[in-house]
């Protein structure tokens, strides 16, 4: 417990540190923000186009899919909030020498490594997709209570599957010399989480449900709250979901630290 | 490609360096060659998606049907041509272009005796002469295999796609130097530039063709530039615009690359007269 308080603590110095910083320059800090919201917009208006015109997409109503779509940008904006070191580990930390920095505190690398920076405009990113979550929710009649109270919690899950999976792609690069390697392509495969995922044939269900689990990120913690209870299993299996994924990627920073050696600058 | 191609006295030895920065580009990219294996698979994915939203939606509709004027086949095909597209139109040269001002690099580029507009537009081109072999064909090759997309619907058809895919290289190139220009004004370059991809894959037509768009907006979306990037080339594959519908849409595109580059110019120079370079 003194350990996880610690961390709290630790992760609150970290969150204000750079909000600070990056407040300092409000003009710039709004910029980006408008910015991503117009990406979101973008993004969302294609499904808003889409799926007003023609109201059902494989028995999904346009407000499920509204429903489904905003959810998923919950755990993607806190993914993307975090992830932004993820993605210059290689070259940032094992290139330039930075990883040895990390190395000599008495802090978990890892949790160095996801919050030492953040990108909070992407937190605009969250706050889109509870309010399109709202506005369905608003229009569907006979939600489940439960179902809408664990959105939260399920949201923070997925979003601990993505960070998992690309923790583990980004620890690639402790064995891998080429250092984008096969994060692009996987980031693209997110976006089929944000859609039903019965339209799907079961080589993509079974991949998005196994070794790349972002249905359980974005689609399946939707089903309680939509009453569709044929994928109740797949629900509850969420948290274990994430905590298995979680703990593989422990693992494998593990293996790759061990076998890090400093490239002595 | 070689820069001894035309000699000091020629007429064309104006364009020698431009030629050479095209090949750099080209070369530099080649250093990289592996990532675009990866790249193969992320456009396989974007398309793919496609593949199942437009097949759940056809199949609402039942066989044969349209929408927005198009079969199922000409939409999977307008959403392999497209993608296809945007793997030979991509350029970084925006990003390229801001983090030189933002480095300080820009001096040195300064100092060459060469239009900088054309030296980029020249550095996009070369990124696209690298996409479209390492890219862009084998991206279309894949997706012609895995998904049933359409030839194009004559040899005359598939000429003037080239035309225009050609064009619409030039105009993301144009497109691009002016956003660099704007982009350097902020410091998250970075946003500015992703946001600008989500935007422009809506406008251009790669996600939805404009056909699906309410008539205000579809309105307003035709005088806009950014169809050309993807629903121009798009319709002429499948035989949707020929003839005078053709040519007169090959004509706006051309002419709209052309209102573009001026555009930049007129950005450039505003922009050259802010920039300090300090010294170090």
């Amino acid at each position: 417990m003194r350990s996880l308080r610690f961390h709290a603590r630790l992760l609150a110095l970290y969150f204000a540190q750079y909000a600070k910083a990056r407040l300092a320059y409000r003009a710039d800090f709004a910029t980006a923000v408008l910015a991503s919201f117009l990406g979101t917009a973008a993004s969302f208006s294609v499904v808003l186009l889409l799926f007003s015109r023609f109201p059902h997409l494989a028995g999904w109503s346009f407000h499920e899919i509204v429903f489904l779509y905003g959810f998923s940008l919950l755990p993607y904006g806190f993914f993307n909030v975090l992830s932004g070191n993820l993605y210059e580990f290689a070259d940032r930390y094992l290139v330039e020498g930075r990883f040895d920095r990390i190395l000599l505190r008495p802090v978990s690398p890892l949790f160095q490594i996801f919050f030492e920076s953040f990108r909070l405009e992407s937190l605009q990113e969250v706050l889109t997709g509870a309010v399109a979550v709202a506005w369905a929710a608003s229009k569907l009649p006979g939600l489940s209570p439960l179902g809408l109270a664990l959105l939260p919690l399920w949201a923070v899950f997925g979003a601990v599957i993505y960070l998992s999976v690309f923790g583990i792609l980004t620890a690639s690069s402790f064995w891998i010399e080429d250092r984008v390697g096969l994060a692009p392509p996987v980031f693209n495969l997110m976006a089929f989480g944000r859609y039903p995922i019965t339209i799907y044939d079961l080589k993509v269900k079974v991949l998005l449900s196994t070794v790349i689990p972002f249905a359980f990120a974005s689609f399946y913690p939707t089903t309680l709250a939509l009453g569709r209870t044929s994928f109740a299993p797949f629900f509850w299996a969420v948290p274990a979901v994430a905590l298995l994924f979680a703990f593989l990627n422990r693992a494998i920073w593990r293996r790759g630290i061990a076998k890090y050696g400093s490239t002595g600058s | 490609m070689s820069t001894a191609l035309a000699p000091a006295s020629s007429p064309f030895a104006f364009a020698r360096p431009y030629l050479a920065f095209a090949r750099t580009s080209f070369l530099n990219l080649l250093a990289y060659r592996a990532r675009y294996f990866v790249g193969i698979l992320t456009y396989f994915f974007n398309a793919t998606v496609w593949y199942y939203i437009w097949r759940a939606l056809f199949h609402e509709k039942g066989d044969g049907a349209t929408l927005g004027g198009f079969t199922f086949p000409q939409m999977l095909t307008y959403v392999a041509t497209g993608w296809a597209l945007r793997s030979f139109y991509f350029n970084e040269v925006d990003r390229e272009l801001a983090s030189q001002v933002r480095e300080g690099r820009l001096a040195m580029t300064l100092i060459k005796p060469v239009d900088i507009q054309a030296m980029t537009l020249s550095q996009a081109l070369g990124e696209s002469a690298f996409r479209l072999v390492l890219f862009t064909v084998p991206i279309g090759a894949l997706l012609a295999l895995v998904y049933p997309v359409l030839p194009p619907a004559s040899p005359a058809a598939f000429g003037l796609f080239l035309l225009s895919g050609l064009l619409s290289a030039l105009l993301v190139g144009a497109i691009n130097f002016c956003v660099g220009l704007v982009a350097i004004r902020t410091t998250s370059i970075l946003g500015v530039l992703r946001a600008k991809y989500l935007v422009l894959e809506l406008l251009s037509g790669l996600l939805v063709p404009v056909a699906f768009f309410p008539e205000p907006a579809r309105k307003i979306l035709v005088w806009l530039p950014f169809l050309h990037m993807n629903d121009t080339p798009g319709r002429i594959w499948l035989g949707l615009a020929t003839g005078a519908d053709a040519a007169r849409a090959l004509a706006l595109q051309a002419g709209w690359t052309v209102a573009l580059l001026l555009l930049g110019r007129v950005l450039w120079n505003a922009t050259a007269r802010r920039i300090e370079v300090q010294g170090g």
